[in-house]
């Protein structure tokens, strides 16, 4: 559809697109069209730009966030290597190990002994864990593990690490018969 | 300029719509179109674009194939792993039609390389995956006053619009003024 919409422009034919905007959903196989209106405010092609030259596209797409998001949590200290908790599995003194990934991810991998509590319903105060208890959290790359060791953090729990890279790290440098994805 | 004997056999059922006919297919031999981006968009859009005889295809795309794009990016194949997409893309479409003209730009576009690239193109085609450069493209095109085909994609969902303020239509900032917070763009 792309293709045919430059074709369209260099032959001069048809109806291009231009004012409207297509909606296409793969799921529902529905094509949808909506008016898009030159917006006489825009920034830059309005009445009156603000935009007068190529800016800095990545200050304008990162948007700050607000006060309290944007207090930055130093996790490094929490930080596991794949190879040291492998260490500690191998070792008597088992830590419950969480995994905070989907569903749909741990139907591709996972590692031995972990227990599921994906991070779209995890609730800190409802894990069924003592709060002296160690914990490994650990996700796809290690970032949402991160944040879900953040809130276990304010909830109460001492004993928290989080493993450096996720499971994808782990694949790498522990289990290579582990398929990444 | 004119067809070859071969150009006219290949392009036959395009020369035989009213639609196109010679003076479209030479139209379409003549045009310069910038691809941004030889992934799960670029791909589609590249090999129909090179099968229908655009003569000048410039494709931009600073990245290289990797095992998870072959599901979906079809321009590239198990032995292109490792290779710059751009590069791959070209050849993929000049095995399928050798006349087209593939201008390969192994690099990512910067608000210092866009207006200068830009102006040596009729029409731009978004394929790109990320907020700053949608920006970055919609921008460069308006004050190089180029028509910008622009497509996005995901997950299931696709969307598909050209921009064009200089024959009077809207640009992309006129749709999307603002991008979304960062903490709500998917990566």
């Amino acid at each position: 559809m792309q293709a045919t919409e430059v074709i369209k422009l260099v032959l001069g034919e048809g109806l291009p697109m231009i004012g409207r905007l297509l909606l296409y959903d793969a799921m529902k196989m529905s094509f949808r069209e909506v008016k898009v209106r030159r917006n006489p405010d825009c920034e830059l092609c309005g009445e009156h730009p603000s935009v007068k030259e190529l800016i800095d596209y990545q200050a304008f797409c990162n948007v700050p966030l607000g006060v309290e998001e944007a207090e930055v949590f130093d996790g490094s200290a929490y930080e596991m290597t794949p190879k040291a908790l492998k260490q500690l599995l191998d070792s008597d003194e088992q830590p419950v190990l969480l995994d905070v990934r989907e569903p749909y991810e741990w139907d591709i991998c996972r590692i031995e002994g972990a227990e599921l509590m994906p991070l779209s319903s995890f609730k800190a105060d409802q894990t069924g864990i003592t709060t002296d208890t160690p914990i490994v959290l650990y996700c796809y790359k290690g970032v949402r593990s991160m944040s879900a060791l953040q809130e276990l953090k304010k909830a109460g729990f001492s004993k928290l690490n989080n493993l450096e890279g996720g499971i994808d790290r782990w694949a790498l440098e522990v289990d290579p018969d582990m398929p990444r994805y | 300029m004119k067809l070859s004997n071969e150009e006219v056999t290949r392009y036959s059922r395009h020369l035989t719509l009213p639609e196109v006919g010679m003076q479209g297919q030479l139209k379409l031999k003549e045009a310069k179109v910038l691809m941004i981006g030889a992934g799960g968009l670029g791909s589609p859009l590249g090999m129909y674009l090179g099968a229908a005889g655009i003569g000048t295809i410039g494709v931009i795309d600073f990245d290289v194939v990797d095992q998870t794009n072959l599901h979906r990016q079809i321009a590239h194949s198990l032995g292109d792993l490792g290779r710059p997409k751009a590069e791959s893309l070209r050849e993929t479409l000049l095995a399928a039609n050798p006349n087209v003209r593939v201008e390969v730009h192994d690099e990512r576009l910067t608000r210092d390389n866009a207006l200068e690239l830009f102006e040596c193109y009729d029409i731009i085609a978004d394929g790109s995956d990320n907020f700053e450069t949608r920006y970055l493209i919609n921008d460069a095109a308006f004050f190089t006053k180029k028509p910008l085909v622009s497509a996005s994609i995901f997950r299931f969902q696709g969307q598909l619009s050209v921009f064009d303020p200089a024959s009077g239509g809207p640009c992309y900032r006129c749709l999307y003024s603002q991008p979304p917070p960062a903490s709500l763009v998917p990566s």
